[in-house]
């Protein structure tokens, strides 16, 4: 029960040339809370939205539970929708909010009770069941609109950036609920966000898209430590990936990333994926600032050590992040909030070159899965 | 910290007071009627003319009355039929309105920028320029000297739908996405949603389209050749037209304008809470 199948799905809309979803194909299994995520514009919307029925496939089949459902009409997918902006009925009370669903399906009216009263209990709205939605706060707004999608219990639950509206502590609370929610009820969810915070804590997978193409699918920790692209790397992690760039050469049977500034021995991990003809190819070298190592200069050479200068300090309360300049690129480093670095301190600066990421600059590809892949 | 009444500026002051004398202008003419009604023969003819009443009495709405009942079709009658035409037009006008209204401002379909620029070129002409056509209509339908003579043409109300077309337009599309994901059909997003949510834009056009056949004489003048068959706003029309150089007649000519304004203002009052709303709430939120 509610898995779901996209074979090839595009949307065209009319006049433009460039469809807003572009072969979008994946599988997804029942009970699996997926996360489409991606910056404004980029078609997890429209998809979430064709998923629910409510815009028309232009090309490619849509399954749920292996049944076709291209031509069938929201109501018959057996889905329910969280919408950003709650869309509650402004003229029903909480209660009819929540019952509507259910007596538009011909649900005996004991039952009805039966069920928002079940529903109102746990999302903790029972008393606001006579209210009418203009009377609620807007944590309260989602709360019912959770509870509408619930009561029908119904086989997906899409969910349209439903935590955008709130203010960042209801926000973490209501995500925080979401996620039990889903893992009490087992029910399939769709989740749409741009946040890549939110995706990485809810999803048990990510879609990861940009202008209508599926970038990377992937478990949270997997998106993280193997992203498999310049775009993926740069959009997960916050603050971003540290991209700097360079080629690959070949000494003596050793691989070193060389820039102007830097020489860098490449991990003996990653030598299978320039073992072919990649001499003097532009690469670009992905970093996280976590894996960016600061110390005192001493005035001595060491190996695998660069001199660098402090452009700014930003202070998060758990770490600091300092922006250091190796001579044209900036990089961000994570270090301890108790160490303190003025402007223009002169420090060494390090890479933990196991845990860096190598992407081909033309295509921005990470050379690790184009290795994997040929 | 007690909170204070807020200082009250002299420019508030200025404004309550304007505002007040405005409207104080602005119901005089019905304060009038009140008054004229009940004025006796000798005050009706007095020179120079006094506004308010000094001996009220009720002779008035009896003379009216007892002319009425002389006539050769009672004025029960007209009231009858005035009261149907009124009440049919309005459930009509509001069902087409809303469904056009609902369909214009939130469907896609084709030719629809055909249907508004055609609603839109449907204001510019006055009544008067399409009296030749209703009346071939109405004929060739086949139904003067019935209701529906009465009630056809104002059915079509392009005020109406455009004022619903504005109104619907500002209700959420999620709000109706929800609701055809939660298994409701056209018909039931329409009843449960739409509806109930115009109720203040629906209040306005009642009060207008209310106005509007309630004062209205042309249909029975031009459809409906039958006297039983007429409205009573025509009768009243008549009445007066019939008294405009008769001396005695004027005492009946005021009770008269009373009676035809008193249902006016009753639909006014009963309604105009909502439309405020229409005016305040440009948005629902």
């Amino acid at each position: 029960m509610g898995s779901i199948t996209f074979n090839h799905v595009y949307k065209h809309y009319k006049g433009e040339a460039r469809p807003a979803v572009n072969d979008f194909h994946l599988s997804i299994e029942e009970g699996e809370f997926l996360v489409l995520v991606g910056p404004s514009g980029c078609g997890k919307s429209t998809t979430l939205r064709m998923l629910a029925g409510l815009e028309e496939i232009s090309e490619g089949d849509l399954y749920i539970d292996e049944k076709y459902v291209n031509y069938l009409s929201p109501k018959d997918r057996d889905i329910a929708m969280v919408f950003q902006n709650y869309a509650l009925y402004p003229n029903l009370s909480v209660y009819e909010n929540i019952a509507l669903g259910l007596k538009l399906r011909k649900t005996a009216k004991h039952d009805i009770e039966l069920r928002v009263n079940r529903v109102a209990k746990i999302l903790e709205i029972s008393h606001l069941l006579e209210r009418k939605p203009n009377q609620l706060s807007g944590g309260q707004k989602q709360r019912v609109a959770l509870g509408r999608a619930i009561a029908r219990e119904p086989q997906v639950f899409l969910m349209d950036e439903p935590l955008s509206n709130l203010d960042a502590k209801l926000r973490a609370q209501t995500r925080a609920e979401i996620i039990k929610l889903q893992s009490e009820l087992k029910r399939t969810t769709v989740y749409v966000t741009h946040d890549q915070v939110e995706a990485m804590t809810m999803g048990t997978r990510i879609v990861v898209m940009k202008d209508g193409v599926i970038q990377q699918v992937a478990p949270p920790r997997a998106l993280y430590e193997q992203p498999a692209n310049l775009f993926v790397a740069g959009f997960i992690g916050s603050p971003q990936m540290n991209f700097i760039q360079g080629s690959v050469t070949r000494e003596d049977g050793y691989f070193y990333f060389v820039n102007k500034r830097l020489k860098l021995p490449v991990p003996e991990h990653h030598y299978p994926n320039f073992n072919r003809d990649r001499n003097g190819i532009s690469f670009i070298m992905g970093v996280r600032p976590e894996h960016v190592f600061l110390k005192a200069d001493t005035g001595t050479e060491e190996e695998g050590w660069i001199r660098c200068e402090v452009e700014m300090t930003e202070i998060t309360g758990a770490d600091s992040y300092v922006y250091v300049r190796l001579g044209e690129q900036t990089v961000i480093v994570r270090t301890d909030p108790d160490r303190f670095y003025r402007k223009d301190d002169k420090l060494l600066v390090s890479f933990s070159m196991n845990k860096v990421h190598f992407f081909d600059e033309q295509s921005g590809d990470s050379v690790a899965l184009r290795g994997d892949a040929k | 910290m007690m909170r204070r009444l807020r200082k009250i500026t002299p420019f508030q002051v200025a404004l309550v007071t304007s505002f007040t004398a405005l409207a104080a202008f602005m119901s005089l003419p019905i304060i009038f009627i009140l008054n004229h009604a009940f004025k006796p023969q000798n005050e009706l003819f007095l020179f120079p003319p006094r506004f308010l009443v000094q001996n009220p009495t009720l002779r008035n709405l009896e003379s009216l009355l007892l002319h009425a009942s002389n006539a050769t079709v009672p004025f029960t009658r007209y009231l009858f039929n005035s009261m149907i035409v009124v009440v049919l037009t309005l459930v009509c006008v509001i069902l087409v309105s809303t469904m056009a209204g609902y369909v214009l401002a939130k469907n896609k379909f084709h030719f629809k920028q055909l249907v508004l620029s055609l609603i839109t070129l449907s204001l510019m002409f006055a009544p008067e320029t399409v009296g030749i056509p209703r009346y071939l209509i109405i004929s060739g339908l086949g139904i003067n000297n019935t209701y529906f003579g009465h009630i056809l043409p104002a059915l079509a109300s392009p005020v109406a739908v455009f004022m619903l077309i504005g109104f619907i337009s500002q209700i959420p599309g999620e709000v109706l996405e929800a609701a055809k994901i939660d298994g409701a059909s056209q018909v039931g997003i329409f009843t449960r949603i739409v509806l109930p949510l115009s109720m203040p834009a629906v209040a306005t056009i009642s009060i207008f389209t209310f106005q509007g056949v309630w004062g209205d004489v042309e249909t029975s003048t031009l459809f409906m050749q039958e006297e039983t068959m007429r409205t009573m706003a025509f009768y009243v029309n008549s009445l007066l037209s019939g008294l405009q150089n008769s001396v005695a007649g004027q005492n009946m000519a005021a009770a008269a304008a009373l009676l035809i304004f008193v249902p006016n203002l009753i639909i006014f009052l009963l309604f105009q809470r909502k439309v405020l709303e229409t005016m305040v709430h440009s948005g629902i939120k």
